[in-house]
């Protein structure tokens, strides 16, 4: 090997730059809050609906703060890469995050992945957007109601096959707490997204689609999938005529949600005032027809609601999984 | 008929026109650049087209789409640094192309394959979209699974000459993708208690290292040579077209992939990476008589490029038709399209149907304006192969750990793609190839889900499970025939030195 030390050196001095480039940080001066850009971590990739509905969030905050928030995509880890940074982040106000729940609790309740971050990692702020799960099948499907899914299921327990999307996810938990209820027993196959499974279910290899409500409301609308029942509180108004798991006689409730966070000890003063700011933003008539044409339903719940809606739905996950 | 005439005016009109030129340019750029991807660049459009109306905003992204994986093409012939990773297959023949002087050709070839590609996919996005995105729906786990398999068994005839290594570094691949949390049991697998691993090792990060940091170290042994070796030839002039003979010895493995690439982009979750790896190793298994192949033929620039600009309509056929995306660029273009208030399905092509050919045809249209700007941008891009490889070390190593940290802001990307930078260089000193490897790590996941996915869906024999649908029987009388004439070629040739030897 003719190897020549000095391009070597050349090598690794421009990739020791771009690093140390890259990982700068700024350091902050303390005025009247705020006084320069806020950062919202998006603990997944651009693109998806956790970004679109952060853009869309950041997009409305910016003039009621005056200062432009920006959007930075962390991923990797599940989504813990972002959540790591967020709870890891200077509790200034600056630093701003999106959180997944029940798709977050994954990472410190389950032994298996040991992080150290705990709900009490975190200043809740506001949830932005819930979405509930809904459970469809085919218009060639023999079940009718969720009452014969689940008698079905009961008769020939994990003859029935239906999608999730990952261990511990909100499908999954809704699966599992059905199960626990009824008795039932489903064969849960599991994808990396719901286009993988709305495919898998609409050419008949698997038979049920157990997904969000906003990621099937064109195709119900279509007659391509129908809905056995939404696992919300209410009737969704997204769809309106379709049943939900309460009013059929099995009072669960399950869905994923979105808020925004701070790292923990956020001094009481900024809280108040981003949640305020934020609260302004979630419950306004522009942005809630934004999220409208997404079939989003934005639910704002402030503060210590928030923290408390957190910590039932950890208790649920805990329950359910054993952890 | 009327309704066709007002559809192509309105393609036609200067705005519209101008947001294709704009997403053509805009792709090209974030295509050329490793590690900004056509998704980011898709993703970070999208809130600009907040304000635009839908047809605008739709012709705008989807021009972006294609040309950022044209625009791939660009860095992977002249640096051997795959923009995007739907073009680390086209770095293979074509870097050796530019090393040869012909850069020009190289580039002529990739882009009249990436328009040919582009344009048969809009054509069928235009005239066959209803029906050919059942195709999405007819395949299930045991389907992935065979295809995936099928995809694995032509390793052996990949590795150029050395089928043990080659299936050494494709085990090697399949391995590296296993890492991370699993998704059905919710375990961190080979994780060794590092959080980062948890989400597996990134693959755009690992083709960077594999391909560009590895070209970047390679470069360091020769410092003051430049990339182009001799001086560029008669075929390493720049031209608009390529010249008849190319043409005629490219045009069946165009057609080929271009028909891949459609069908890979329809299956969900497939994209450009996968298509443009299965035509490059169909054009391969096609290519025995040319002893080029892997050392800068045209046929392997032309089936790579061909390939990932078909699947960018492929994708969008089944997005609109079913709202199933068929790639995860086209993930973010449905985002797009219901945030413009368009629902996909059945009333996109009834109610909504001046809107969607508009945007088909824009596309179509968009895919020649690609053409057109690439090629002048080429004219002034041959310079890069002269400069000294000094100047080119540091470009490229910049370039890698940008790419690589901006795909996430994550460190650990960089870490990643700095350890296979390593990997890739010490590979290439010994005669390992790299694409196998990337091989496996697309294909081992989709193996892998298929295959239990397939076994908890059987009902009774899961072998009976496993062939029950004909496109089954087609794919295993496929992987059939694949095998058994690598394991043929292979016998005959030792047989064949074994009688040399003797002698």
């Amino acid at each position: 090997m003719t190897f020549r030390i000095s391009h070597i050196a050349i090598a690794a001095a421009a990739g020791f730059s771009a690093v140390a480039l890259l990982s700068a940080g700024v350091e902050p001066a303390r005025a009247e809050f705020p006084d320069k850009n806020l950062t919202l971590i998006v603990p997944y990739g651009a693109g998806g609906g956790t970004d679109i509905g952060a853009r869309l969030l950041a997009k409305d905050l910016d003039p009621l703060i005056k200062q432009p928030v920006i959007v930075q995509n962390i991923t990797g880890g599940g989504g813990w890469t972002g959540w790591g940074t967020l709870a890891a982040a200077k509790p200034d106000g600056y630093t701003l995050g999106l959180l997944n729940a029940p798709s977050f609790y994954m990472g410190y309740l389950d032994p298996k992945l040991g992080r150290k971050e705990r709900l009490e990692s975190f200043t809740p702020l506001i949830n932005h957007v819930i979405d509930y799960v809904v459970v469809t099948v085919p218009p060639g499907s023999p079940y009718k109601s969720l009452k014969e899914l689940v008698e079905a299921a009961k008769a020939k327990p994990g003859s029935i096959s239906i999608t999730a999307h990952g261990v511990g996810g909100d499908e999954h938990l809704a699966i599992m707490a059905l199960e626990r209820m009824t008795g039932a027993k489903f064969k849960v196959v599991h994808n990396k997204a719901t286009p993988e499974s709305k495919a898998q279910v609409l050419g008949n290899h698997v038979q049920v689609l157990a997904c969000n409500l906003s990621e099937i409301v064109t195709e119900v609308k279509d007659n391509q999938l129908r809905v056995l029942g939404v696992m919300s509180p209410t009737k969704s108004r997204f769809l309106p005529e379709s049943p939900t798991f309460k009013e059929q006689g099995y009072d669960l409730e399950a869905s994923v949600s979105r808020g925004i966070a701070g790292p923990a000890g956020l001094p009481k003063d900024v809280e108040a005032k981003l949640v305020e700011w934020l609260d302004k933003v979630v419950t306004s008539k522009e942005h809630q027809d934004k999220a409208d044409s997404l079939f989003l339903e934005l639910r704002s719940i402030k503060g210590d609601a928030y923290r408390k809606f957190l910590k039932d739905n950890e208790q649920t996950v805990k329950d359910l999984m054993g952890w | 008929m009327d309704t066709l005439l007002a559809v192509v005016a309105d393609a036609f009109t200067p705005f519209h026109l101008s947001m294709m030129l704009a997403g053509v340019v805009i792709g090209l750029i974030i295509g050329a650049m490793p590690g900004l991807s056509s998704n980011l660049g898709i993703a970070l459009m999208l809130p600009m087209t907040f304000g635009m109306d839908p047809i605008s905003a739709l012709i705008l992204l989807t021009s972006l789409y294609t040309s950022a994986i044209y625009g791939g093409s660009f860095s992977a012939i002249l640096l051997h640094t795959p923009g995007t990773s739907a073009s680390a297959a086209t770095a293979i023949d074509g870097f050796a192309l530019t090393r040869k002087g012909e850069f020009n050709k190289a580039i002529r070839i990739s882009t009249f394959a990436s328009v040919v590609g582009g344009l048969s996919s809009a054509i069928a996005l235009l005239a066959i979209a209803p029906p050919l995105s059942l195709l999405s729906l007819k395949f299930g786990p045991a389907e992935y699974f065979w295809l995936a398999v099928f995809g694995i068994s032509v390793i052996g005839t990949l590795a150029s000459g050395n089928m043990i290594k080659g299936l050494v570094s494709g085990a090697v691949g399949v391995a590296i993708s296993t890492v991370g949390l699993d998704l059905d049991s919710g375990y961190p697998r080979f994780t060794f208690g590092f959080y980062d691993l948890q989400g597996g090792i990134g693959f755009v990060p690992a083709v960077i290292g594999l391909f560009s940091l590895s070209q970047a170290l390679l470069m360091c042994e020769k410092p003051h040579n430049t990339i182009q070796e001799v001086d560029p030839t008669s075929g390493g002039k720049w031209r608009l077209l390529p010249t008849w003979a190319e043409l005629k010895f490219t045009q069946a493995t165009i057609w080929r992939s271009s028909i891949i690439g459609i069908i890979i982009g329809i299956l969900p979750g497939a994209g450009g990476d996968i298509g443009s790896w299965t035509a490059y190793n169909e054009a391969k298994r096609f290519s025995k008589n040319d002893p080029d192949f892997g050392k800068g033929s045209i046929r392997g620039i032309a089936a790579s490029e061909s390939a990932n600009n078909a699947t960018t309509g492929g994708a969008i056929i089944p997005l609109l038709t079913l709202g199933i995306p068929g790639s995860p660029s086209a993930a973010i273009l449905l985002g797009a399209l219901v945030l413009h208030g368009m629902q996909p399905g059945r009333t996109l092509f009834t109610e909504h149907a001046h809107f969607t050919y508009t945007v088909c045809v824009g596309f179509l249209i968009a895919n020649l304006v690609m053409g057109f700007v690439g090629m002048a941008m080429c004219r002034y891009m041959g310079v890069v192969a002269r400069l000294p490889n000094t100047i080119l070390i540091i470009a490229v190593t910049v370039l890698s750990i940008v790419g690589s940290y901006s795909l996430g802001n994550n460190i650990y990307d960089v870490y990643t793609m700095m350890a296979f930078g390593i990997i890739g260089y010490l590979m290439r000193k010994t005669g390992f190839s790299a694409a196998p490897m990337v091989l496996g790590m697309i294909l081992g996941p989709l193996a892998e889900q298929g295959f239990r996915q397939a076994v908890q869906l059987a009902d009774g024999p899961v072998l009976l499970h496993m062939v029950a649908n004909p496109i089954s029987w087609v794919l295993v009388s496929l992987i059939v025939l694949s095998v058994g004439s690598a394991a043929w070629l292979e016998l005959s040739r030792s047989k064949l030195t074994d009688v040399m030897a003797e002698k």
